[in-house]
């Protein structure tokens, strides 16, 4: 009974012990980043050239904070980054996969003017 | 420490110092070493701590100030010397000052009485090994007083606890000092040191008769020094941080610097109790066979004893962090069991085994 406590403890110690020789899990942050896997989600990014303007990804999105302004030949895209999810409901949903999620995730600012995103495209729509 | 005295006299009339200055400026130097040894040795043990824990968990630790975070702990000091010292309401002003001098005095006084070298003990008394069991347990007297004059449940709760550990956990460290003092005929903590020394070495050193007494008091130093898992007077996640909460800037420091000095000289103890002290591990001093025909060699003989001390102790030091990375606290009641219940006994009957022991070796004779 007591011998099979003693045991344990030493057994415990050793694991923390052999912890000393194995590889660091964290890294330095802002000097080393993590390699980011195949299906990780970021920012969404626009491709003017590719999008139709049907404006599914603006009814696909939950939480309403893509849009898309047609004018004449241009179209507006407006992406409110305050509000976005990273669901990537809209990069799904695109028929022409014209909006695709980008691995970009260091999305913090002192301004939040910055998170309000809008690109103009003046290219002929099809 | 005649030695060294005379050493100094030598030193100052070579450069046509009088006497008596030499006389008057030799107390203060073991004062001015202590000092600065205590500082260096709480930040380098503080750095030394994170580092490890950081290790045991897989992490880097500090690793921003200085090359690899060294400069980590002394840009903490420099941080808390700025800091604002918060006065609160109602809070018994007198004592809430004094208390962390009163934690901190006793940890700096036990330095003393660690012998570093056969000719290098700052206060050597007759009767050093009671005198430092004594002088030890006085930190609960400032952390009972600042529980008290700060005027908070927690830290009131915290005192009380510490107070109660203290109590319970003293008495299994007489008993084992007692079979120690048994085994070496002598109180003076010198003279226990030099009776390891003999032809075998290693085998010489008292932790061999005396293993259990070594685990009981190792425990006990543990509890004695509120580290994990015996942590209960600053139990994080129950009582905020205990005894301590109220204390800000450089009355924390004194706290905090308290902690890990007494945490260093409580190692020290024990080495010099169980480990031979500075005596040397291999069979003959290394300065011995490098040095054997230079002048210089009785004190490179001190150095290395302080060295071997120090090796030692750094050991029983990491094991303590060791037991603090692995075991979780241990709860108020199953603390005092642990104690009453268990190590007490066995420290008794450790004494009773270790009398039997010494009287063979003896010889038989009465």
């Amino acid at each position: 009974m007591i011998l099979s406590k003693i045991k344990a403890l030493i057994e415990g110690h050793l694991t923390v012990f052999k912890h000393t020789f194995k590889k660091n899990i964290t890294l330095e942050y802002p000097e080393n980043k993590q390699i980011l896997p195949e299906t990780f989600r970021g920012k969404p990014d626009w491709v003017s050239e590719k999008c139709i303007a049907c404006k599914i990804c603006e009814r696909v999105c939950p939480a309403g904070a893509v849009k898309i302004e047609k004018q004449d030949n241009n179209i507006k895209f407006h992406l409110d980054l305050s509000k976005c999810i990273i669901c990537g409901n809209c990069a799904y949903n695109c028929p022409k996969e014209a909006i695709c999620m980008s691995k970009e995730y260091e999305l913090a600012t002192d301004n939040k003017k910055d998170l309000y995103i809008e690109i103009n495209s003046n290219s002929e729509v099809i | 420490m005649n030695y060294l005295y005379f050493l100094y006299v030598q030193i100052l009339t070579n450069y046509h110092i009088p006497k008596i200055l030499a006389d008057i400026t030799f107390p203060i130097i073991p004062f001015c070493i202590i000092a600065a040894a205590v500082i260096l040795t709480v930040l380098i043990l503080v750095l030394a701590e994170r580092k490890i824990l950081a290790l045991f968990t897989q992490r880097k630790g500090p690793n921003r100030v200085g090359y690899c975070g060294i400069l980590q702990t002394v840009a903490d000091a420099i941080k808390l010397l700025f800091k604002q010292n918060i006065d609160i309401d109602n809070s018994d002003k007198f004592l809430f000052n004094v208390a962390p001098i009163i934690v901190f005095v006793p940890a700096m006084l036990l330095w003393g009485f660690i012998p570093y070298s056969s000719e290098f003990t700052f206060m050597n008394f007759s009767v050093s090994s009671l005198l430092y069991i004594t002088i030890a347990v006085l930190p609960v007297i400032g952390i009972i007083l600042a529980g008290y004059a700060s005027n908070n449940n927690f830290s009131l709760i915290g005192a009380i606890r510490s107070a109660a550990q203290i109590i319970s956990y003293e008495l299994p460290i007489m008993f084992v000092l007692l079979s120690v003092v048994l085994l070496s005929s002598s109180i003076n903590i010198k003279d226990i040191v030099f009776s390891q020394l003999g032809s075998l070495s290693v085998l010489n050193w008292h932790i061999f008769p005396c293993i259990i007494g070594f685990l009981v008091m190792f425990i006990c130093v543990i509890a004695e020094l509120n580290r994990c898992p015996f942590d209960l007077p600053e139990a994080e996640s129950e009582l905020v941080a205990g005894y301590n909460v109220e204390y800000s800037g450089m009355r924390f420091a004194l706290f905090f610097l308290a902690e890990y000095a007494l945490m260093f000289i409580m190692c020290a103890f024990l080495v010099t109790l169980f480990f031979g002290g500075f005596l040397p591990v291999t069979s003959k001093y290394i300065s011995e066979m490098i040095f054997s025909n230079s002048q210089y060699l009785s004190v490179c003989i001190y150095f290395e004893q302080v060295m071997w001390l120090v090796i030692k102790t750094i050991i029983l030091v990491y094991i303590v962090m060791l037991i603090r990375a692995t075991l979780p606290r241990l709860g108020s009641e199953s603390l005092m069991k642990f104690s009453w219940y268990v190590l007490l006994p066995v420290s008794m009957i450790n004494f009773i085994v270790i009398a039997i022991i010494k009287f063979f070796i003896e010889g038989g004779a009465v």
